[in-house]
C-alpha cells in the first residue's frame, strides 16, 4: 500500500474514532469568569492528588534507607542538584564563605565564561516579542533592569515549541562569542533539570526566598518527557523559585552581581 | 459577528463575547486532551484551563489570525504536563481501584468505531511528539498548515515529522494490530 493510500486510510478510520460527549466546557468557563469565582487553576481532584502524595512521601520518609536516598540530592523547583559529596552535600549561608571559590573581586573570572556556542545548538529561537506572546498563557517573560545599561536578550530560545522553556541569552559587547548572561524561565511541570557533582553549591537568598548558588564545570541534563539532553556546564549559575517558576541564570559573574540581576527582574514592556 | 470581532471585543473584557468563541472550539479542545490524556474528567479540566488561560491573555493574541490553532497548542502543551504530573499517576491509581472503570460507551455493531480505538490504541506507542502531530493531522483532521500552526514548525516540517511517525505506526500496526491489516489492508 503506497503512502498516500496509508495516510487516506487513517483518515477514513480515525473519523469513526468515538469521543465521549463534549461536556459543557462553555457554562463551566463562564461560570469561573464571573467575579465571585472559586480559586482559579485548581484541577478537579487535585487538593486529592494532593494529600495522597503527602501521605505517601511522609510514609516513604519514614524508612530509613529511602530517607537517606531522597536526601543525597538538592532540590531547588524544579532543579535536582547532586551534590559530589554526601557528606556534606551543601553550605549553610552562616558557615559558606563565597570567596573561597568566587574572585575576591568583582571581575568575572574568565575561566568560567559560557560560550554561545554551547548555546546555539538549542532549537526554538524567537524573537523577544514571539516569544512573550508564546509563553503569554503560562507565564510573564521577565528582563534584569541591572546592569542598566544590559537591553534586550541577543538571543531568545523557546524551546519544546509550545512555551514550556524560555531562554534569554546576552551575549558579551567585546565579544559576541562568549554569554555574559543566559535566563533559563522554566515553569512547574514542564522540564526536569538535574545537574550532577557541581563544583561548589552554596544557599544564599533572591528577594528574602531560599536561592542556590552553583559553580561548573558539571553535566546538566534537560528532561521533558519527551526529550533529554545533557550539556556542560562552565559558568556560575544562580537558582531560584517564584510561584512556579523556576529560574536559573547562567553567568560569569560572581555570586553578589548574579543576585543583583536576579533581585533587579520586572516585567518586560 | 465574525471571529476577529468577538476577539476584539473579548479582548476588551467582553465575557459574552467569549461564550460562542468557546462553543465553537470546545469541542476540538476536548477532544484533542482526551486523545493525549484517554481520561474524559482529564480532558474536560484541560479544556477549562485552557480557556481560562486563553481568556487571560487575549490582550497578546493577534486577532487576525484563527483562534483555534492557538487553542489547540495551550490544550496539547497543559495535556503533556498533565501527563507528566504527579497528580495524573495518583489519578490512575485511583482509577484503578474503582470498581466499575469507566468505559468509553461503543455501538455494539460499530466494527469502524473498533476499528478507530485499535487505530487509537496503536497511535498511543508512538512517542508523545509523534502521536500528537497524528492526532492533529488524522484524528481532528486539521490541515498541514493549521497543524503547523499548532506546533508552532514549519509546515515542510509538519510533512517530515508525520512521514516519520506514519513510517513507525505503520510497523506497529503490522506487529501488533492485525484487526487493522486484516480487515483494512493497512
Amino acid at each position: 500500500m503506497s503512502d498516500v493510500d496509508f495516510e487516506n486510510q487513517l483518515h477514513s478510520i480515525a473519523k469513526q474514532m468515538n469521543y465521549p460527549r463534549t461536556p459543557d466546557i462553555a457554562g463551566r468557563v463562564m461560570s469561573r469568569l464571573q467575579p465571585a469565582t472559586k480559586p482559579r487553576f485548581i484541577f478537579k481532584g487535585w487538593a486529592r492528588s494532593l494529600t495522597l502524595i503527602v501521605v505517601f512521601i511522609f510514609s516513604l520518609m519514614l524508612i530509613p534507607p529511602v530517607r537517606a536516598a531522597v536526601l543525597e540530592f538538592i532540590q531547588i523547583g524544579i532543579v535536582r542538584i547532586f551534590p559530589r559529596s554526601t557528606e556534606s552535600p551543601i553550605d549553610s549561608p552562616q558557615t559558606a564563605t563565597p570567596q573561597s571559590f568566587v574572585p575576591a573581586t568583582a571581575t568575572p573570572y574568565v575561566g568560567f565564561y559560557p560560550l554561545l556556542s554551547d548555546l546555539s545548538r538549542l532549537a526554538g529561537e524567537r524573537t523577544l516579542s514571539q516569544a512573550q506572546d508564546l509563553v503569554a498563557p503560562y507565564y510573564p517573560i521577565p528582563l534584569p533592569a541591572y546592569p542598566s545599561d544590559l537591553g534586550e536578550p541577543d538571543h531568545v530560545f523557546v524551546q519544546d515549541a509550545d512555551g514550556s522553556m524560555t531562554i534569554l541569552v546576552w551575549l558579551d559587547p567585546n565579544d559576541t562569542e562568549k554569554v555574559l548572561l543566559s535566563l533559563h524561565i522554566v515553569p512547574e511541570g514542564s522540564w526536569a533539570i538535574h545537574k550532577s557533582e557541581p563544583v561548589t553549591i552554596q544557599e544564599t537568598q533572591v528577594n528574602g526566598q531560599r536561592a542556590v548558588w552553583a559553580v561548573g564545570p558539571y553535566p546538566l541534563r534537560y528532561s521533558n518527557g519527551d526529550l533529554d539532553f545533557t550539556r556542560l556546564v562552565v559558568g556560575y549559575v544562580l537558582i531560584w523559585v517564584e510561584g512556579e517558576i523556576t529560574y536559573r541564570l547562567e553567568s560569569a559573574l560572581p555570586m553578589e552581581e548574579a543576585i543583583k540581576v536576579a533581585e533587579s527582574l520586572q516585567p518586560a514592556p | 459577528m465574525d471571529e476577529t470581532t468577538l476577539i476584539r471585543r473579548a479582548a476588551q473584557g467582553d465575557v459574552a463575547a467569549w461564550e460562542p468563541l468557546v462553543l465553537a472550539h470546545q469541542q476540538a479542545v476536548f477532544r484533542l486532551a482526551y486523545l493525549l490524556l484517554g481520561d474524559a474528567d482529564d480532558a474536560e479540566d484541560i479544556a477549562q484551563e485552557t480557556f481560562l488561560r486563553a481568556w487571560d491573555h487575549l490582550k497578546r493574541f493577534d486577532e487576525t489570525r484563527p483562534l483555534r490553532p492557538w487553542l489547540l497548542s495551550i490544550s496539547a502543551n497543559l495535556s503533556r504536563n498533565r501527563r507528566r504530573s504527579a497528580g495524573r499517576y495518583v489519578s490512575a491509581l485511583v482509577r484503578a481501584f474503582r470498581e466499575q472503570p469507566k468505559e468509553i460507551p461503543l455501538d455494539e455493531d460499530s466494527a469502524q468505531r473498533t476499528e478507530a480505538n485499535e487505530l487509537w490504541r496503536a497511535v498511543q506507542q508512538l512517542d508523545l511528539p509523534d502521536q500528537q502531530i497524528v492526532y492533529l493531522r488524522y484524528f481532528l483532521d486539521l490541515p498541514v498548515a493549521e497543524t503547523a500552526e499548532v506546533l508552532q514548525i514549519a509546515e515542510g516540517t509538519v510533512k517530515s515529522r508525520l512521514s516519520r511517525a506514519l513510517e513507525k505506526l505503520r510497523k506497529i500496526i503490522h506487529q501488533d494490530f492485525p484487526v487493522l491489516v486484516e480487515g483494512r489492508e493497512v
